[in-house]
């Protein structure tokens, strides 16, 4: 049984080989159409995640802590309290690296110059520092520290449009968690640029004491607890744990696809764009290796029916078809991935903009900027996937000839010369 | 008084090609026996249906109607697959055009139909050399299809339909494709495995040369065996191609 298998093997493995140049072009073709979707996803994964995890560093974290209604309407009014009780048991957690408590407020800045609606985000500075990006987005003036009180930083947009330089003052207007209009004076300290429209232009980071002070909140309420985790991949499953445990009756854990769901449908979308690319691909490559596979059969129609009639079983014959096309595919479809992990691996470090054309500023998702440096992703889960989806897509070809064998007629075929 | 065991017997074989208004009697009313250690060889005008016997012979055709009783096995009524593993285990073919395949060696044709029985490596070696001995094919076991003459393929697809064993060999026109001094050798080297190993052969020709081989001559015509005995005034007619 053994050798017999070893056998049909044998002479699938040499019959693709008879007709070189076909077959290395069949093979070409399932490497190309490997390669390509292997290539963009790791290209496009390593740029999401990258992404993701930028934003979820610089807004509330993986995974947010607040209030049950914050979602909804995020008014001022609407935090949670005794956080120090959770933000203890988090940060013994081992999934967890770092949190960082939040206090949002939403107003309206004012100079001379005119006013912008903006969101001020108070911040606890020297975590700040460890985790976000925004520290080292500074163009003029110096980050905060702590006890900075109405020194704040602000986009270099929103600077321009109140007309505002470091150490130039501006009129905060907003409400406290009474619902009482408050009027506070800040200092400009630095001003930050990251190439994100909505975040140059309307927001400002201040630190947490002046903000709580500013609502009216203690030192134990937020408005968001951030929750930055050691292994992003799994904070779903981290999130349904915290929630069990932790969350108290008025607040509740989310994760950054439903804090910023821009982001995750964009991301979203960009896989089903690859997913359409590769549907595309196997049909070029199913096309481009149908005729061969149809030649490589009819051509051996002779040769199939003397195996036949010397008393090959078509069970046999079959299984050296389908050992062809199986052949083809674990040639083909490991060094189709490996060569767009290749291709990947060799762009890292370039910037995406010198390759395509354009402006830093145009690449946003959901509104946040993205870093154009190229630092692929290489998940083995997602590459095998994309392996042996072609592997599999390749073995539809040997229906036909498996079909042709089962209608050879032993005696016509034979008689023809 | 013939106590030979009797491998083949056709009654009354009829087989019609084609249906309706153009029906060809490739066979009307075969009646044959083939018994061990036969060396039969059937001649006839083209187109009198020698092929057609030897493909229901061998259960790659089926008859229209009659007894095709094949080793005590009646084929009329035996499966495709069933037919297959009787060609597999008790029947060797050659053919014209000696349709080796073309990605094995000499040898492995050869041993082809043994790894298909599934028969040990140690037995099959025995076999095969064995046979590539008394068929001077010595030297040329790794040698592919394309590297040898007409007459060496045809050797090693005699040497492929002996090795199993086989109740019966049927060979169609084998000696067709190739010159008379090789026809003349490859006939005497059946000849031999015929005296040697006792295996049945069953040919058919045009060719007039294989006729001093044969202990039966068959002839056919329009589908019938007649008495018609071959002589040197009609020969020409059996052999005209
Ligand atoms: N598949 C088929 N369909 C229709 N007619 C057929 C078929 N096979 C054979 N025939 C006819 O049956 C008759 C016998 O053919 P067969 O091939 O057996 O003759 P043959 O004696 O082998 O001839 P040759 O010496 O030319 O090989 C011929 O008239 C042939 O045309
Ligand atoms: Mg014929």
């Amino acid at each position: 049984m053994k050798s017999k298998l070893l056998m049909i093997i044998k002479i699938g493995w040499l019959s693709i080989w008879r007709n070189k140049r076909r077959t290395l072009i069949s093979l070409f073709s399932i490497l190309i159409g490997t390669g390509i979707p292997t290539f963009f996803v790791c290209i496009a994964w390593g740029f999401y995640a990258g992404l993701v995890d930028d934003v979820a560093r610089l807004m509330a974290g993986h995974v947010t802590y607040e209030h049950v209604n914050y979602r909804n309407s995020p008014s001022n009014d609407l935090w949670v309290d005794d956080i120090q009780v959770i933000n203890k048991s988090l940060n013994n957690n081992d999934e967890v690296l770092l949190t960082k408590q939040i206090v949002n407020l939403q107003g309206v800045a004012h100079t001379a110059k005119g006013s912008v609606g903006i969101s001020l985000m108070g911040i606890e500075p020297s975590k700040e520092i460890t985790i976000s990006y925004l520290p080292e987005s500074i163009v003029e003036g110096e980050y905060l520290s702590e006890g900075d009180g109405r020194w704040v930083i602000v986009g270099s947009k929103l600077a321009e449009s109140l007309n505002v330089n470091v150490g130039k003052k501006f009129v905060f207007t907003t409400n406290d968690i009474k619902g009482e209009l408050i009027e506070e004076l800040f200092r400009v300290k630095g001003i930050f640029k990251t190439g994100s429209k909505e975040i140059d232009g309307h927001f400002v980071q201040s630190d947490i004491d002046i903000a709580r002070m500013v609502a009216g909140l203690s030192s134990n309420d937020v408005s968001q607890l951030g929750i930055i985790v050691k292994n992003p991949d799994t904070h779903e499953r981290f999130l349904q744990e915290m929630q069990k445990t932790l969350a108290k009756k008025n607040g509740v854990f989310l994760s950054w696809q439903q804090i910023m769901p821009d982001v995750a449908t964009t991301i979203r979308m960009d896989r089903t764009a690859i997913s359409s690319i590769m549907v595309l691909l196997v049909v070029i490559v199913l096309f481009t290796m149908f005729s061969t596979i149809l030649m490589s059969t009819l051509e051996r129609r002779r040769e199939f029916a003397s195996l036949l009639a010397i008393g090959t079983q078509p069970i046999e014959l079959k299984l050296q078809i389908f050992i062809e096309t199986i052949l083809f595919g674990l040639i083909a479809c490991p060094l189709g991935s490996l060569l767009g992990v290749g291709i990947a691996k060799w762009t890292e470090g370039y910037d995406m903009m010198d390759v395509v054309g354009g402006k830093a500023e145009d690449m946003t998702v959901g509104g946040f900027g993205m870093d154009t440096i190229i630092t692929p992703l290489f998940s083995i889960p997602l590459i095998l996937q994309i392996s042996i989806f072609f592997f599999l897509a390749v073995q539809l070809l040997s229906i036909l000839p498996i079909y042709l064998i089962s209608r050879i007629s032993i005696t016509d075929v034979l008689r023809s010369t | 008084m013939n106590t030979k065991k009797e491998i083949v017997s056709l009654r009354n074989v009829i087989k019609n090609y084609g249906h309706g208004k153009v029906i060809t009697k490739a066979l009307q009313g075969i009646e044959l026996n083939i018994l061990e250690g036969d060396f039969s060889v059937m001649m006839g005008p083209s187109g009198s249906g020698k092929s057609t016997l030897l493909n229901i012979i061998g259960g790659l055709d089926k008859a229209t109607s009659g007894e095709v009783n094949f080793n005590g096995k009646d084929f009329n009524t035996l499966s495709n697959k069933a037919l297959s593993i009787i060609r597999r285990n008790h029947i060797g073919f050659v053919f014209q055009n000696y349709n080796l395949l073309p990605v094995l060696t000499a040898y492995e044709n050869a041993e082809y139909v043994l790894m298909l029985q599934e028969i040990p490596i140690s037995q099959r070696k025995e076999k095969v050399m064995h046979f590539f001995q008394e068929m001077g094919l010595e030297g040329l076991e790794h040698r592919f299809p394309r590297e040898l003459s007409g007459g060496q393929q045809q050797r090693v697809a005699i040497a492929r339909a002996v090795v199993s064993d086989p109740l019966l060999v049927l060979a169609d026109e084998i000696t067709a494709n190739v010159d008379s001094e090789t026809a003349q050798s490859l006939l005497e080297l059946m000849e031999t495995l015929n005296k040697n190993n006792k295996t049945t052969f069953l040919f058919s020709t045009h060719d007039p040369a294989v006729i001093k081989f044969a202990k039966k001559v068959i002839v056919l015509k329009d589908g019938k065996i007649t008495n018609e005995q071959i002589s040197s005034e009609n020969i020409e007619k059996y052999t005209k191609r």
